[in-house]
């Protein structure tokens, strides 16, 4: 069984933007293109959701990596000597075993994703109406105490953050 | 080709840039991005298994919420860390941060 033809283009338009963005990020000096670059690389990413007909998740995506990646360029400016990049610094070390372990990760990857035989693919979705009923009943019910803890874990991260990041009061 | 690989090496191409980001940089904050586009690389995987061969069953969403959690916890602490790095030191380069060895 193979997918309609419009969300095969959509998925190779995505998939690619998502690639073409991501290597962006390491390619420029400047560290504000490069979380422009992210932004572009997740919102791909987020759209490449939508083309797999996973809407929820797709605008939930799209909604807070742009809300993240706007807090990392505001972060760059703040953190960086150079956030322009005009200073053309070199920013990376150990620049040949990342390389080599890069690409080993990735072909390693790409070897578990085609090699497998995996089953034969379902071509219907559910609706997105049906999609968000039936997770809305699998949160609230199987994987209650996942997504509780899922919660639990920002509540202690966000007191974790505002902790280590409060100055410390001068004697 | 089957539309499920294809995705699957999307999120294995996102994998391998962003492994290569988080060793090569210097920089917390692009060190931090490089995780994020390995995460990234994992939530494509998650999302093309659900739809592809099991769009019935919805942990496979669950876990994709799971993982969105850790990307912002792992923003949460990351930036935490580099102000109190920013504020005793100046720098979030981790080229200066060898003091942290243990």
């Amino acid at each position: 069984m193979i997918a309609a033809p419009g969300q095969t283009v959509a998925l190779v338009v995505f998939g690619a933007s998502a690639l073409g963005f991501g290597v962006a990020v390491f390619r420029t000096k400047s560290m504000v293109r490069s979380a422009l670059a992210l932004l572009g690389s997740m919102s791909a990413v987020g759209g490449l959701f939508l083309a797999l007909e996973t809407e929820f998740l797709g605008v939930l995506q799209l909604m807070m990596m742009a809300t993240e990646m706007t807090i990392m360029a505001i972060f760059m400016v703040m953190f960086m000597m150079d956030p322009g990049g005009l200073g053309q610094m070199d920013m990376t070390h150990q620049k040949r075993a990342a390389v080599t372990a890069g690409v080993v990760g990735g072909l390693i990857a790409v070897a578990l994703s085609a090699l497998p035989s995996w089953a034969a693919v379902v071509v219907a979705a559910p609706a997105p109406s049906v999609q968000l009923h039936d997770l809305g009943i699998e949160l609230m019910s199987r994987s209650m105490l996942i997504f509780e803890t899922a919660g639990l874990a920002i509540l202690v991260a966000m007191i974790v953050a505002t902790t280590i990041a409060l100055a410390e009061k001068q004697p | 080709m089957s539309p499920l690989v294809l995705a699957l090496l999307v999120g294995a191409g996102l994998f391998g840039i962003g492994l290569y980001g988080a060793l090569s940089q210097t920089n917390l904050v692009m060190i931090m991005m490089g995780i994020e586009l390995m995460l990234g690389g994992a939530l494509v995987n998650l999302v093309a298994f659900w739809r592809y061969l099991h769009p019935d069953v919805y942990s496979g969403q669950v876990f994709v919420l799971v993982v969105m959690t850790a990307m912002a916890v792992e923003m949460a602490v990351g930036f935490a860390v580099g102000i109190a790095r920013f504020r005793a030191r100046g720098s979030v380069e981790m080229e200066e941060a060898v003091d942290l060895k243990g």
